[in-house]
């Protein structure tokens, strides 16, 4: 399993993600399988470059996943469609929050 | 604690952003320029107009003064309409709202053609089909947005019609 540490940048997860706040992302193998609803996946979206994005649904071949931010000018599934799995890069299983001193761990 | 120790080492060794993306400026969308751009094409086809009405041949350099004025106001605003518009459609307008409302891409159509013949032209008609297109879109943004929407004329002149969000 590979993690990498990556810096949010934008406002499209506000106010569960802000501008600035630092995530850890851990490559396939997931250390709990298959990505679910819920689930906040990092991905390649050609044209888009690498995003971060809450999948909202899992469709019926299991490997395509409908993303979403929580604004509606969010850039994500209504714009480019569904995310196939080739193109994720990891699943968000640290969130490290700016000015608060918690850290979050994430379901994986 | 640790947000400050991962940012000293940002600082150092440049950790690689992810976009959560959103078009900047973030949320501010609001079709009231458009309309104040459509209710300005309208006020200067009236100051054209009664300018000649009131000149006549209007071969003094004042009347060639003012009127180049309105004409310039006139084509500006007309293209400022068609921008916000654009931008709205291009940027807010998702998908899923296209297919809600499929009149929408007709409508905004209307309002690229509109501002194109208010340019062109000196018509008090189509000055005032082109605000009334943009009263539609504003009406079908302001719904998107959950908001109530209400028509009253504009305090100022022309005073035509405007659509206003219920805040």
């Amino acid at each position: 399993m590979m993690l990498r540490l990556l810096k949010v940048r934008g406002h499209s997860l506000f106010p569960d993600f802000r501008d600035g706040d630092y995530i850890l992302a851990a490559g396939t193998p997931f250390p709990s399988g298959k990505i679910r609803a819920g689930d906040v996946i990092v991905f390649r979206q050609p044209g888009y470059g690498l995003l971060v994005k809450r999948v909202h649904q899992v469709l019926e071949d299991g490997l395509s996943f409908i993303v979403c931010g929580t604004q509606v000018e969010s850039t994500d599934s209504r714009n480019f469609g569904p995310v196939h799995s080739d193109q994720v890069d990891g699943k968000v299983i640290w969130h490290i929050r700016q000015n608060q001193y918690r850290k979050e761990t994430m379901r994986t | 604690m640790l947000y400050r120790l991962i940012q000293k080492l940002d600082q150092s060794v440049q950790i690689e952003s992810v976009d959560a993306h959103c078009d900047i400026p973030c949320g501010i969308y609001d079709p009231h320029q458009a309309q104040i751009g459509a209710l300005t094409v309208i006020r200067m086809v009236d100051l054209i107009e009664s300018m000649v009405k009131e000149h006549g041949k209007g071969d003094t350099a004042e009347f060639i003064n003012s009127m180049a004025r309105y004409i310039a106001v006139k084509e500006e605003h007309a293209e400022l309409t068609k921008h916000e518009i654009r931008v709205i459609w291009g940027d807010f307008i998702k998908e899923a709202n296209l297919e809600e409302y499929p009149q929408l891409n007709g409508l905004v159509h209307k309002i690229m053609t509109l501002g194109s013949k208010a340019r062109q032209t000196v018509d008090r008609e189509t000055a005032v089909a082109l605000l009334e297109a943009v009263n539609e879109f504003a009406e079908i943004f302001w719904q998107i947005k959950g908001k109530e929407t209400k028509r009253v004329k504009a305090p100022y002149a022309p005073a035509e019609e405007v659509v206003y969000p219920v805040l």
